[in-house]
C-alpha cells in the first residue's frame, strides 16, 4: 500500500466514523474556568518569586537602572566568566571583564563549553512559576538556554501574568517555537524522589527587573 | 524482574498474569509507594485549584470536539505543518508506521537514534524493529533508560519504571555502564544517566519522539517532559521524527491553556511540568532542519466510530487512573500485558486489538469508579468497561462450544426464572433449602461445589436469609390486620 492510499483510507474511516452530526461548535465549548487572576501586580510578582524559589531557582530583583551592574554582580558571585548570549540581547548589559560569546551560529560544543547563558523571556506565569521563551532574538535559539548548566533569565515585572490563560491572551499570534520552563530540569523516576538537574540546565537564576 | 514481553497478542489472561506480581512483595511495595506519592501530590494541587471542575469540563469538551471533527483538524494540521517545512506521513497500522520510520532512517543513513519517551513507539514495538535493522535506539528518559538497560518493560504511562527501586537501578547501571562505584543514592544514579547520555545528545543526528498534542491551527507539536532529555532530542539533532496517534490533535493553540493545566497536576502532581516544548515544522537556524511526523491510526478510527467507546480517545495519558486504581495498585502494569495498563489500558488495549486479544482486561476492574473521578478529561471508564464486557460475553456466548457451558446454561435458566415472579419465588424457596447444608453457623457460605466454587474460591457468600423481603412484608401486613 502506498502512503497516499493510507492517507485516504484513514481519512475515509474518520469521516465515516464522525458522520453523525452533533456536539458543540468550537465557539460554544464551555470555558468557565478562571481566565484572569485576582492578584494585584505587586502580589503577582511576589507569587512568582515564591514559586520559583520552591523550585530551587535563585531570584534577584533590581531596577532598570541597576540592571547592568546587577548582572555583573550575579556573574561574579556565581563565578561565571564565559557567557553565551543571544544576538538580540541589549549590548549595554554585557559588563566588561567577562568573556561574552555572542551566538552567531556557534557550534553545540562551543555553547556547551560556556559557564552559562544570559537571555530574556517572553513572559512568566506566577501561578505555576513558569518562564516562557518564544525564542526571539533576545531570548535566543533553543540550544542556547539548554546546553549551558547555568541559565540567567532577565525578566521584566510587566511581563509577569498570574494565570496560564492570561499568558495565552497576551499571545497576539501563536509562536512558531516556544519553551515553557517551570524550574530547573528534574526527575522523580527513581522512587519518586525529586532530583534536580538531569539533562537541562541544573541552575536557573532569575533576575526580575521592576519596570 | 524477568523480561516480560508486552504484546497483547501473546500475553496471558489478566488473572494469570497478575499472579506472579501478587507473589512479589518487593514489586508491590515499589508500586504502592510510587502511586501513593503521586496521588498525595495530585490531591494537594487539585485541592488548591478552585476552578478544577471547570477545567475538567473544558478539557473534556475540547477533546470531544476535536474527535467529532477529527478529519477537519487532522487535514488542517497536515496543511499547516507541511507549509512550515514538515513532512506528514500517514500510517494505517503499526507495521506501516514501523516501515515509514525505517525508510526515513535508511535515507538518513542512521545507525543510531536518540529517543524521547513515547508510549506510542512501544505500542508499535518500534525498538525491536530498529534493532533487527541494525539501528540502535537510545532511550533518553531516565525511566526508559532504566528499563532498556535492565531489559524490562514499562509498567506505568508516566513513570514507566516505578516498579523498580533504587537498589535495583544501581545494579542495572553498575552492570550495563560498567560503574561498580555507583551508590544507590538517586542523585548519584541520575548523574550517572546524565553523563552516560550527554555525548549521545551531542553526536547522534537523528531523534524520535512522541507527541502530547498536535495543534491544528498552527501545525505545531507539543511535548511535555521533566528532565530536558526531550529538549535535547528536539533541538540538537539534524533530523526529527515524531510518531503521534491521530487522536492527539487540538483545534487551537489557546486550547493548551486548559490541557496543560490539567495534565501536569494529574500526571505528576506539579503545577506545571518542568519543560514543555512547542515547535512548528522546521525553523531556519534553530533545531532540526528535517522534520517528519507519522500520524498513526492502528485501530483508533474504529474506536472513533463507536458511540460509548469513542471517549477512550480523549485520553491525554496522565495516568491518574492508574495511580488511583485499587487493581493496578496491587498488580502494577505488567499484568495488563500491554504498554497501556491500569483502567485506561483495560479499555484502550482490547479496542486497539479490535477485541481480538486482551479480552480479559475489561474484567480487571472492580468498577469502583475512582478512575472516572480523577480523569482530567472525564472519560467514563466504568461505562466503557461495561460496554466492552458486554461485547466479550456476547461474542463468547455465540460460540458453539459454549452452548453446554455450565455458566451459560445457568444464566439462561436464571433469565427464565427472573422473568416471572412465581418462578422467582419458588427458586428462592428451593435455593434456601439447597444452600442450607453449605451455610455455616454464622450465616456465611465458605465453599460451594461445582459452578458455585468459582465464587467461593476467592470470597465468602452470605447464606440465604430465612425470609425474603416480600415474605416479611406479607407477614407483617397479615399481623397488622389481625
Amino acid at each position: 500500500m502506498t502512503p497516499a492510499d493510507s492517507r485516504s483510507l484513514i481519512l475515509d474511516r474518520i469521516s465515516h466514523a464522525t458522520q453523525r452530526p452533533g456536539g458543540n461548535t468550537y465557539e460554544h465549548l464551555p470555558r468557565a474556568y478562571t481566565h484572569k487572576g485576582a492578584l494585584e501586580p505587586g502580589d503577582c510578582v511576589h507569587l512568582l518569586i515564591e514559586r520559583l524559589r520552591e523550585y530551587d531557582a535563585v531570584v534577584d530583583t533590581c531596577t532598570v537602572a541597576e540592571l547592568p551592574a546587577c548582572i555583573a554582580k550575579i556573574l561574579q558571585a556565581n563565578s561565571k566568566h564565559i557567557l553565551v548570549v543571544p544576538p538580540g540581547l541589549d549590548p549595554a548589559w554585557l559588563a566588561a571583564g567577562y568573556d561574552w560569546k555572542i551566538d552567531q551560529d556557534l557550534s553545540h560544543a562551543a555553547i556547551e563549553a560556556c559557564d552559562g547563558v544570559v537571555t530574556t523571556a517572553f513572559a512568566a506565569i506566577a501561578d505555576s512559576g513558569t518562564i516562557v521563551l518564544h525564542h526571539s532574538a533576545a531570548e535566543g535559539r533553543r540550544a542556547l538556554s539548554l546546553l549551558p548548566d547555568w541559565h540567567l533569565c532577565i525578566l521584566r515585572a510587566s511581563q509577569v501574568v498570574e494565570t496560564l490563560p492570561e499568558y495565552f491572551a497576551r499571545c497576539t499570534q501563536p509562536p512558531r517555537l516556544a519553551t515553557y520552563i517551570s524550574g530547573p530540569s528534574a526527575t522523580a523516576d527513581i522512587e519518586m524522589t525529586r532530583i534536580k538537574g538531569v539533562h537541562g540546565p541544573r541552575f536557573l537564576h532569575v533576575l526580575l527587573v521592576r519596570d | 524482574m524477568s523480561h516480560t514481553e508486552l504484546d497483547p497478542r501473546l500475553a496471558p489472561p489478566f488473572p494469570q498474569a497478575a499472579l506472579p506480581v501478587l507473589r512479589n512483595p518487593q514489586l508491590r511495595k515499589n508500586v504502592a509507594h510510587a502511586t501513593d506519592v503521586i496521588q498525595g501530590k495530585r490531591a494537594m494541587l487539585v485541592a488548591e485549584k478552585s476552578d478544577w471542575q471547570e477545567l475538567r469540563s473544558a478539557a473534556a469538551a475540547i477533546r470531544a470536539h476535536a474527535l467529532e471533527n477529527l478529519g477537519t483538524y487532522l487535514t488542517q494540521f497536515e496543511e499547516r505543518c507541511t507549509a512550515a517545512g514538515g513532512t506528514v506521513h500517514w500510517a494505517a497500522d503499526a507495521a506501516e508506521a514501523r516501515r515509514i520510520i525505517l525508510d526515513i532512517l535508511r535515507a538518513e543513513g542512521a545507525s543510531e537514534v536518540i529517543k524521547i519517551k513515547t508510549m506510542t513507539s512501544a505500542e508499535i514495538q518500534l525498538n525491536p524493529a530498529l534493532e533487527a535493522n541494525g539501528i540502535h535506539a537510545y532511550e533518553t528518559d531516565l525511566a526508559e533508560l532504566i528499563l532498556q538497560l535492565g531489559k524490562d518493560e514499562p509498567s506505568h504511562i508516566v513513570a514507566p519504571a516505578l516498579h523498580v527501586n533504587r537498589s535495583q537501578v544501581r545494579e542495572i547501571f553498575a552492570r550495563s555502564m560498567g560503574r561498580s562505584d555507583l551508590t544507590d543514592d538517586p542523585q548519584a544514579l541520575t548523574a550517572a544517566a546524565r553523563s552516560y547520555l550527554r555525548q549521545k545528545f551531542l553526536s547522534v543526528p537523528t531523534a524520535i519522539s512522541g507527541a502530547n498534542f498536535l495543534i491544528a491551527e498552527t501545525g505545531s507539536v507539543a511535548v511535555v517532559e521533566s528532565e530536558g532529555n526531550g529538549r535535547m532530542c528536539l533541538t540538537l539533532p539534524r533530523t526529527m521524527i515524531t510518531l503521534a496517534g491521530i487522536e492527539k490533535v487540538l483545534p487551537r493553540f489557546t486550547d493548551l491553556e486548559v490541557v496543560l493545566q490539567v495534565l501536569a497536576r494529574s500526571a505528576t502532581g506539579e503545577r506545571m511540568n518542568p519543560y514543555t516544548s512547542l515547535w512548528t515544522g522546521v525553523t531556519p537556524g534553530d533545531g532540526p532542519q528535517r522534520f517528519h511526523i507519522v500520524l498513526l491510526d492502528n485501530g483508533r478510527s474504529d474506536i472513533l466510530a463507536k458511540k460509548v467507546e469513542r471517549q477512550t480517545l480523549r485520553c491525554i495519558r496522565c495516568a491518574a487512573c492508574q495511580n488511583t486504581c485499587p487493581v493496578y495498585r496491587q498488580t502494577g502494569g505488567h499484568a495488563y500485558g500491554s504498554v497501556y495498563g491500569g483502567p485506561i489500558g483495560a479499555i484502550l488495549t482490547p479496542q486497539l486489538m479490535r477485541m481480538e486479544h486482551a479480552q480479559s482486561l475489561p474484567f480487571a476492574s472492580s468498577l469502583c469508579g475512582a478512575c472516572y473521578e480523577v480523569c482530567p478529561v472525564k472519560i467514563n471508564i466504568p461505562e466503557v468497561l461495561i460496554e466492552l464486557r458486554t461485547q466479550v460475553v456476547d461474542r463468547e456466548r455465540e460460540q458453539p462450544v459454549r452452548v453446554f457451558d455450565a455458566m451459560y446454561v445457568g444464566m439462561r435458566a436464571a433469565s427464565g426464572i427472573f422473568a416471572a415472579a412465581r418462578r422467582f419465588r419458588s427458586a428462592q424457596r428451593l435455593g434456601r433449602i439447597a444452600l442450607l447444608p453449605f451455610t455455616g453457623k454464622d450465616g456465611w457460605i465458605r465453599s460451594l461445589p461445582g459452578l458455585g466454587a468459582r465464587w467461593t474460591a476467592t470470597r465468602d457468600l452470605r447464606g440465604m436469609p430465612g425470609q425474603s423481603f416480600r415474605e416479611w412484608w406479607a407477614e407483617r401486613k397479615d399481623n397488622q390486620q389481625q
